[in-house]
Order: C-alpha cells, then structure tokens, then sequence
C-alpha cells in the first residue's frame, strides 16, 4: 500500500520527467511503441520499489537507472536473437577458401572520409542499410556508440562471450560494407 | 599452396573477422603480425579495414536522429491510470 505523499511524488514525477526518459529510451531503442513501453515499466518499477528510493540521489538519476537496466535487457534479447542469415552471409561473400568472391571484394572509395559523413546522401545511405539489418546485427553494430563501452564490458553487461560479439559485428560489417557500395558508390 | 599461405598469413574471411576484433577487443601478438602481413599482400582487406573503421564513424554521427511524433501527454495519462490501478 502506497502512502498519499508518496503516490503524489510519483505523479508529479511522470509530469515531470516523462518527456526526458521517453527522448533517452527512444535513442537507446530506436523504437516508439517500445520506447513508450520502457518508459511505462521504469515507473511501475519506481511505484514498486519506492520504499528503497532513498532520496540520496535525484529522482531523476533514479529513474534513469531503471530505464537503463530496462535498455540492457532490450540489447540482450536483440543480441541473443537468432538470425536465419547467420550461417550462409560468409558464403555470399568468401569462396569455401576463405577468399572474396571477385565481384565482393572491397573496392577503393577514393572519398575523402570528412567529406563523406558530411554528405546527406550518404548519410540516408548508411541508414537504409543500417535498417536493412536484422535488427541483432543492427543493435551489434550500434552498440559501442548506444552504450559508450569497449567491447568487454558490453560482453559482461550483455552476458555473451567476446567471441561470440565480435563474429557477429563481423557479419553486420560484411554486409553493410556491401550495402553501402553497391547503393551509394555504384550508383 | 594456398592452404600453407592461409595458415602464415589468414584468409580473407579470418582476416576480416580479426579486423573487427581489432576494433572491439584485442589482438594477441601472433594475430597482429599474420593480420599485417596479410594486409601488405591483400588490397581488399586493406580497403575493408578502412571502410569498416569509416562507417563506425558514420554510425557514431549518425546516431542523433529525428524522433517521430510522439505524443507524450497522451503518454504521462497512460503511466498515471496504470499506477493508480497498480496501488
């Protein structure tokens, strides 16, 4: 049973704080009705464990904390996800070799790098394809940037081997590479 | 032949995959010295190592995108009915 002043609190904090955590949860998930929904839990969540709220840091900071684990386990479950792909992307890239095909082998871009992430076009490019995806290897791709962390300790925070990580950027990698050549320099 | 080559110097498909470990982890010795010297033969992996370190830097710039239209009040109503019912 939630006291009075403290149902008041939690209300004041979904007027106040619910714009902020629905603009982070969108950014970290790239998704609206999932955004929406983390938004949602993180408050359930913060009505169930109010008593533990201390107030030693903001409610801010607090609620924050929530979401955060919240996105984790979003990242988890993506990265966990099995991809029909997943076993014949090195086949359509490297004979039974390991060598490139000839028609996959990376070409020279012959761009200046600053002029190219500068460039709309290219960055609509980089985008369509990221989106082409499954979304496991998207979020793989993504994660250094959504999270901040170098690659061991998003393996510990995710619970996946590096192994395992780096074999699926891997694949993200060969195909959006590929991606971006044929639509954006070919064309 | 092709195979003793593999063997000292990686195949493409292991030195792409050694590139992306590159840039998430770490190298042992043994792997930065069969990947260098199978970039020094092999103008594909070199361009792939390039352009792979050129689209994390698209990502990292890409990262701030536009939000879709969002109605948050009809949001902050949702999360209020739903702890009222929760109490």
């Amino acid at each position: 049973m939630m006291s009075l002043s403290k149902t008041i609190n939690l209300t004041e904090w979904v007027e106040t704080y619910t714009n902020e955590l629905y603009s982070w949860a969108f950014y970290k998930v790239s998704d609206a009705e999932l955004a929406k929904d983390l938004v949602q839990d993180t408050f359930l969540v913060a009505a169930e464990k109010i008593e533990t709220f201390k107030g030693e840091s903001s409610p801010k900071t607090w609620l924050f904390s929530i979401l955060n684990y919240k996105v984790i386990d979003v990242y988890r479950n993506r990265v966990k996800q099995p991809v029909s792909m997943d076993s014949n992307v090195f086949s359509s890239f490297f004979d039974g070799d390991g060598s490139w095909h000839l028609d996959k082998r990376p070409q020279n871009w012959q761009e200046e790098e600053q002029h190219l992430l500068d460039d709309a076009d290219f960055q609509d490019v980089l985008k369509k394809c990221l989106e082409a995806l499954p979304e496991k290897w998207n979020t793989a791709v993504k994660l250094k940037y959504l999270t901040e962390k170098n690659g061991k300790e998003i393996c510990q925070e995710l619970g996946i081997a590096a192994t395992n990580l780096w074999q699926i950027v891997h694949r993200a990698k060969l195909q959006l590479r590929d991606c971006i050549e044929n639509n954006w320099l070919k064309k | 032949m092709k195979k003793l080559m593999h063997i000292l110097f990686l195949s493409c498909l292991k030195a792409t995959e050694l590139i992306e470990k590159k840039l998430n982890f770490q190298l042992s010795w043994t792997e930065k010295m069969q990947l260098k010297a199978h970039k020094m033969m092999c103008d594909a992996c070199s361009n792939y190592e390039k352009q792979s370190i050129f689209i994390d830097k698209g990502i990292a710039a890409s990262k701030k995108m536009e939000f879709p239209e969002t109605d948050i009040e009809q949001l902050k109503e949702l999360i209020v009915q739903k702890l009222e019912n929760t109490e």
